[in-house]
C-alpha cells in the first residue's frame, strides 16, 4: 500500500536526510514513478529494520549491507518455497482425484460382468 | 496481586539489578540479534519474545526510567513496546520487490522439476507488473454531473491528469491504464485507481439519474404564478411556476438531471417551498384579517377525525 512521506517517516522513525541517504546506498529502493518517489508500508517496514540494525543493534554500514543482503535472498528462497509448497499441493490433489475416478470405474466395470 | 505479572525487566535481560549501562546494552543486543522478527522471518514465536526483550530495555535503557522503576513508580507494564509491522511482513508478499534469487540461482540450471520451479519463479519476478497506485479525489457536485478534467499533485510530488465522466457518483473509482508504477521486464506499468468523493451541494440531492432540489416561492408566485429561475448543475433555467402552486408541489426539468447511458439524462425535480417575507407586509395582514373565505378554509380536513 502507497503510503506518502510523512507517514513513511513516522512509522520508519527516521528522518528526510536518512532516507535520500539510503536510497542513494539503495539501501531502499522505493517505486518511482517519473520523478516522485513512491513510497509502501514495504519499504517503511525495511527503513524500521535498518534502524534497529544501526541504532539499536550497533551495525555498521558494512553490516548493514551485508545483513540486508542475505536477508534478501532468505525473502526470495521463502517465496520459492511458498510457490513449491503450493504446487505439490495442487499436484496431490489432482493425483488423488485422478486415483479415485480409476477405483470408480473398476468397481462399474466389475459389476457389469454377470 | 494478579497471576499473569509481566516478568521483571533485569531477568529478562539476564542482568543483575546493579548492572552498568554498557552491560545492559551489551545483554540486550545478545538477545535481539537472535529474536528480532525481521532476522527470523518464519518464527512466529521470535516476535512475542523480541517485545518482551525490547520493552524491557526500553525501560532500563533510559535511566530516568530505570530510576523510577527501581523507586517503584513505574512497572513493566508501562515498557510495552506499540505494536509494529516487521519487515517479514510484507517481503514475502507479490510485493516485495527487494527479495533476491540469489540464494537459489544455481539450482534453477539443471533440468529436473525443481529447476523448472526455480526458473519460473526468477522470470516471474523479473517481468514483474507495477504496482497500482491509490489515490483519492474531492470533486463538487455540479462537477460529477457534468463532467470535467482535474489535475492530482502526488504525495510525493508529480501530477496526473484525469478527466472526469459526466454522471460519475461518489464512491465510484476511476483506472488510469498504466499510470501506477513501471513494472520491470515484460510486466508493464500498473494502473492509478481513483477513488472520487462528492463534496455534498446545500442546494441539490441527487437520487439515480434525477437531481431533486428545494425551491422557496413567495406568496404572489405561488398564487399568480409566473415564470422564475431555477438553478440546475448546468446553469439556471426559466421556469413557469403554475398559478396556484403549493408547497411541496413539484415540477420536472425534462434532461436537467445526471447522464445515462447511453446518451439520455435523468431529470431535475423542482420541490416548491412557498416562503412569506418577515416580517408579514401590513397590508397583507390586513387583507387576511377580513378574508372570510380563507378563514373557513381547512387544509387538515382530511386528517382531522
Amino acid at each position: 500500500m502507497t503510503i506518502d512521506t510523512d507517514e513513511f517517516l513516522a512509522r520508519s522513525g527516521i528522518d528526510m536526510r536518512l532516507l535520500q541517504q539510503w536510497i542513494e546506498r539503495e539501501w531502499l529502493r522505493p517505486d518511482r514513478r517519473d520523478a516522485a518517489l513512491i513510497l509502501s508500508e514495504l519499504d517503511a517496514a525495511r527503513a524500521r529494520l535498518i534502524r534497529d540494525l544501526k541504532g539499536d543493534f550497533g551495525v555498521n554500514d558494512e553490516g548493514v549491507e551485508i545483513v540486508l543482503h542475505l536477508v534478501d535472498q532468505i525473502h526470495g528462497l521463502r517465496r520459492v518455497l511458498v510457490e513449491l509448497r503450493r504446487d505439490m499441493q495442487t499436484t496431490r490433489r489432482s493425483t488423488i482425484r485422478r486415483t479415485r475416478v480409476r477405483k470408480v470405474g473398476q468397481i462399474a466395470a466389475k459389476r457389469r460382468r454377470p | 496481586m494478579a497471576g499473569a505479572r509481566v516478568k521483571n525487566p533485569y531477568d529478562i535481560l539476564g542482568v543483575a539489578p546493579a548492572a552498568s549501562a554498557a552491560e545492559i546494552q551489551s545483554a540486550y543486543r545478545k538477545l535481539a540479534k537472535k529474536l528480532h522478527p525481521d532476522l527470523n522471518p518464519g518464527d512466529k514465536g521470535a516476535e512475542e519474545k523480541f517485545k518482551e526483550v525490547a520493552g524491557a530495555y526500553d525501560l532500563l535503557s533510559d535511566p530516568e526510567k530505570r530510576k523510577r522503576y527501581d523507586a517503584g513508580e513505574i512497572d513493566e507494564s508501562g515498557a510495552e513496546r506499540p505494536q509494529h509491522q516487521y519487515y517479514r511482513d510484507f517481503a514475502d508478499s507479490d510485493f516485495g520487490h527487494y527479495a533476491s534469487d540469489g540464494g537459489f540461482a544455481d539450482f534453477a540450471q539443471g533440468d529436473d522439476p525443481f529447476a523448472d520451479l526455480f526458473r519460473r519463479s526468477a522470470e516471474a519476478r523479473a517481468n514483474r507488473r507495477g504496482r497500482d497506485l491509490h489515490y483519492r479525489l474531492e470533486i463538487s457536485f455540479v462537477e460529477s454531473i457534468t463532467g470535467g478534467s482535474e489535475r492530482i499533485t502526488l504525495p510525493t510530488g508529480g501530477t496526473l491528469d484525469v478527466s472526469i465522466p459526466a454522471g460519475i457518483v461518489d464512491g465510484q473509482t476511476l483506472r488510469l491504464k498504466g499510470k501506477g508504477t513501471p513494472g520491470s521486464g515484460k510486466g508493464g506499468p500498473g494502473d492509478a485507481l481513483i477513488e472520487i468523493d462528492v463534496r455534498p451541494d446545500p442546494r441539490f440531492k441527487r437520487d439515480g439519474d434525477d437531481i431533486t432540489i428545494d425551491l422557496p416561492i413567495s406568496l404572489s408566485e405561488a398564487v399568480l404564478g409566473g415564470k422564475i429561475r431555477v438553478p440546475t448543475p448546468t446553469g439556471d433555467v426559466t421556469m413557469t411556476v403554475p398559478a396556484g402552486a403549493n408547497s411541496g408541489t413539484t415540477l420536472r426539468l425534462k434532461g436537467k438531471g445526471a447522464p445515462r447511458r447511453g446518451g439520455a439524462r435523468g431529470d431535475e425535480f423542482v420541490k416548491l417551498r412557498i416562503v412569506l417575507e418577515k416580517p408579514i407586509d401590513p397590508d397583507l395582514r390586513a387583507f387576511v384579517s377580513n378574508w372570510e373565505a380563507g378563514k373557513a378554509f381547512n387544509p387538515r380536513e382530511d386528517i382531522a377525525r
